[in-house]
C-alpha cells in the first residue's frame, strides 16, 4: 500500500488538489464552514508530498509515472525532477500560505455566494500548475495550460465589478491566442516528429532537424511568442495591469506570484529539453531567437519598471513591477548560460515570495483602511505596524539589497551576464535596481516619516490569520536571503539534468 | 512548388483561417466578434491537426488481425477531441463575461467601454 503511494505520488499531489476543488461548490451549498479547512488540507496535504518529492529529486532521482501502466510513447508519462520539484515546491508553499490569508480577507471582497466557488477556481488553478510542471507530454501540457487560464480569469471575474470583469475578458482573449498559438506549434511539432513525449520528440528533432529546419523554427517562435504572451513580457503584457490590479487581493498573490511563472516555467522546459540543441544551437535561427528573448526581457524590464513608477494605485504599481520581474527570468532563459539559468529558476522562487508578501500586505491595508493610492499611505508605519514592516521587507527584497533573496538573484543574473560576455545585461539589472528604488523606497519614505491625518492615530492592525502568511512570506524573503543554499542545491541539480554542460 | 501547396492545401487553408482569427481578435471592436475570432483561430489548428492525420486512401483505424489496411492515424483526431472540448468552455466562459459587460456598459465595444469607465471616475 505505501509502496504504491509512493511510486504515484507525483499523481496523487495533482488529484489531492483537483478533487479538493470539486467538492468545493458541494460544500458551498450544503457545508459552508467545510470549504477552508478542506482546501487548506488538500494544499497542506500536496505541499508535503513535493517536499517528499524533492528530497529524492535533489539527489539527482527522477520519479517516473506512466499513467495507467502505459509506457511512451502510447502511454501519458509525468516526471518530477529536480526542476519539477523545485517548482511544485514554489507553487504549493505559496499557494498554502496565500489561502491561509484568503480565509479571512475572501468574505470581505466577494458576495457570499462566490466564496465557495473561488475556492473552486483557486484550487483548480493550482492542481492545472502543478500538472503543468510534471507533464511530460505535450498535449496533456496544453490541457493543463487551458486548465489554468481558465481558472486564472475566474479568479479575476470572481470579484463581480465593472473593472474586474472587463479585465478578466481581455485576460481571457489573449490567454486564449496565447494557448492557440501553443497548440499550433504542438501541431508542427507532432507533424516532424509524429510524438508527442518530450523526450522522443527531442530524439526525433534532432534527426529531422536537417530536413524541416523551417517548420522547427517556426514552431519555436510561436511557442515562445505563445508563452511571452500569457506570462506577459513587456510589449505583450496589456493584459496584466487590469487583470492584476481588480482582481482580489489573494488572486492578485497567485496570479503574479506563480502563475506567470509557470507559463515561464513551460517555456523554458521546452526550449531547453525538448528543442535543446535547436535553440542553443549556433545557427542563425537560434541565435535570432535568444537575442530576441533578451532584448524583450530588457525592455521588459526597463518598461515594466518605468510604468510602476507613473502609477497612483498601490496594486497597479505592483503589477507592473511583475511585468519588470517576469523580464529577470526571460533574461536568464535567453542567456543560456549556467548561472543565467540558475538565476531564472531561483527568481522564479525569490519572486514568488516577495510579490505574493507584497501583495499581501497591500491588500491588507486596503483590507482595513481602503486605502489604495501610494500618497494615502503616510503614517501607515504606526497604524499597522507589522503589515508595514513586511511590506518594507518585500520592497527592500524587490530592489535586491544584500542579505534579502532578491540580491541572490540578481547577483547570479549578473554573473550569468558576464559569462554570456552580454555586460549590457549587466547594466540592465544595475539600472533596474535604482528604478525599483525609485518607486519603492518612497512608499516606505512615506509610511513611517510623514505623519498622516490627525484622526487616524489608533492602530488598526488586521486579524492574526492574515498577518502570519505575510509574515512567514517576509521572513522567508530574508531566510532565503541569507541562506539561499538548499534553494540553489535543488536550482543547481535542476540545471545540471537541463542541459549537459 | 505551387502544386506541392495545392496538394497540401488543407495546410494553406488552416494558416489562413488562423491569421483571419487572429486579426479578427485583435482588430474588430466588438466582444462577440473576438470570441468568434478565438473560435476561428482554435478551429484553424484542429484543422491542422486532422489534416496532419489524414490519409486520403486511407480507411478508418480499425485493424483486424491478418488483414493489412493503411489507415487514417487516429491520435490527432482524439486530440482534436479534448481540444473541441477546451475551446467551447472557453467560448462559454467568454460569453458569460460579454453578457455582463453588456448588462454593466448597455454595450459591446470595448472602446465606448473604455470612454464610460474614465467618464464614470
Amino acid at each position: 500500500m505505501m509502496g504504491s503511494v509512493t511510486a504515484n505520488l507525483p499523481v496523487l499531489i495533482v488529484a489531492v488538489v483537483l478533487i479538493a476543488s470539486y467538492l468545493m461548490p458541494l460544500f458551498a451549498r450544503y457545508r459552508r464552514d467545510w470549504c477552508a479547512p478542506t482546501a487548506a488540507g488538500a494544499l497542506v496535504a500536496a505541499f508535503a508530498g513535493s517536499a517528499a518529492l524533492a528530497a529524492r529529486a535533489v539527489t539527482g532521482e527522477v520519479v517516473i509515472v506512466h499513467l495507467g501502466g502505459w509506457s511512451p510513447p502510447w502511454g501519458i508519462e509525468v516526471a518530477v525532477d529536480a526542476l519539477t520539484a523545485f517548482m511544485l515546491l514554489v507553487l504549493t508553499g505559496v499557494a498554502m500560505l496565500i489561502l491561509v490569508y484568503t480565509i479571512s480577507d475572501i468574505g470581505h471582497e466577494l458576495a457570499a455566494r462566490a466564496v465557495g466557488w473561488y475556492y473552486t477556481s483557486f484550487l483548480l488553478l493550482v492542481a492545472a500548475m502543478l500538472g503543468m510542471a510534471m507533464a511530460r507530454d505535450l498535449f496533456n501540457l496544453y490541457v493543463f495550460i487551458e486548465v489554468s487560464s481558465i481558472g486564472a480569469c475566474a479568479l479575476v471575474a470572481s470579484r463581480d465589478t465593472e473593472e474586474a470583469t472587463e479585465a478578466a475578458f481581455k485576460y481571457l482573449m489573449l490567454a486564449a491566442l496565447g494557448s492557440g498559438l501553443v497548440l499550433f506549434s504542438i501541431g508542427l511539432l507532432y507533424q516532424v516528429t509524429g510524438n508527442l513525449n518530450f523526450a522522443f520528440v527531442a530524439e526525433e528533432l534532432t534527426l529531422v532537424y536537417g530536413r524541416y529546419p523551417h517548420v522547427i523554427w517556426v514552431a519555436m517562435c510561436f511557442m515562445v511568442v505563445g508563452f511571452a504572451v500569457k506570462a506577459a513580457l513587456f510589449p505583450l503584457h496589456v493584459w496584466l495591469p487590469d487583470a492584476h490590479s481588480f482582481a482580489p487581493s489573494p488572486s492578485s498573490a497567485v496570479l503574479s506570484g506563480l502563475v506567470i511563472k509557470i507559463y515561464a516555467y513551460a517555456m523554458l522546459r521546452l526550449l531547453y529539453t525538448v528543442f535543446g540543441t535547436q535553440f542553443l544551437g549556433a545557427d542563425l535561427a537560434a541565435s535570432l531567437i535568444r537575442v530576441t528573448l533578451l532584448t524583450l526581457a530588457t525592455l521588459s524590464i526597463i518598461g515594466g519598471s518605468l510604468f510602476a513608477l507613473v502609477q497612483v494605485d498601490v496594486k497597479r504599481m505592483l503589477a507592473y513591477s511583475s511585468v519588470a520581474q517576469i523580464g529577470y527570468v526571460f533574461l536568464g532563459v535567453g542567456l543560456a548560460t549556467p548561472s543565467g539559468l540558475a538565476a531564472a529558476l531561483i527568481h522564479v522562487l525569490n519572486h514568488a515570495l516577495i510579490k505574493a508578501c507584497l501583495f499581501l500586505a497591500a491588500g491588507a491595508i486596503i483590507y482595513r483602511t481602503g486605502k489604495r493610492r501610494t500618497v494615502d499611505l503616510a503614517g501607515m508605519g504606526r497604524r499597522m505596524p507589522v503589515t508595514m514592516a513586511a511590506f518594507t521587507i518585500g520592497a527592500l527584497a524587490m530592489i535586491g539589497l544584500p542579505l534579502f533573496n532578491g540580491f541572490v538573484s540578481k547577483w547570479l543574473l549578473f554573473v550569468g551576464g558576464m559569462q554570456a560576455r552580454q555586460p549590457v545585461v549587466a547594466g540592465v539589472i544595475i539600472l533596474s535596481a535604482l528604478l525599483n528604488a525609485l518607486y519603492y523606497l518612497p512608499i516606505i519614505w512615506r509610511a513611517y516619516f510623514t505623519p498622516g491625518p490627525e484622526q487616524e492615530e489608533s492602530q488598526v492592525e488586521v486579524p492574526l490569520p492574515m498577518l502570519i502568511p505575510i509574515g512567514v512570506l517576509a521572513l522567508a524573503c530574508i531566510l532565503f536571503g541569507v541562506w539561499p543554499a538548499p534553494a540553489l542545491a535543488l536550482v543547481n541539480q535542476a540545471v545540471a539534468t537541463l542541459v549537459p554542460w | 512548388m505551387l502544386l506541392r501547396v495545392l496538394a497540401n492545401y488543407p495546410y494553406l487553408v488552416a494558416v489562413v483561417l488562423f491569421a483571419i482569427g487572429f486579426y479578427t481578435v485583435l482588430a474588430r471592436s466588438n466582444l462577440i466578434k473576438k470570441i468568434i475570432g478565438i473560435n476561428i483561430v482554435q478551429s484553424a489548428t484542429f484543422l491542422f491537426f486532422i489534416a496532419s492525420g489524414n490519409l486520403r486512401s486511407g480507411t478508418p483505424p480499425i485493424v483486424e488481425p491478418g488483414v493489412a489496411a493503411t489507415y487514417v492515424n487516429p491520435l490527432p483526431t482524439a486530440l482534436m477531441l479534448t481540444g473541441i472540448v477546451v475551446s467551447v468552455s472557453v467560448t462559454a466562459f467568454a460569453l458569460a463575461l460579454a453578457v455582463k459587460l453588456y448588462g454593466y456598459y448597455g454595450t459591446l465595444d470595448p472602446d465606448r467601454i473604455a470612454q464610460l469607465r474614465t467618464h464614470r471616475q
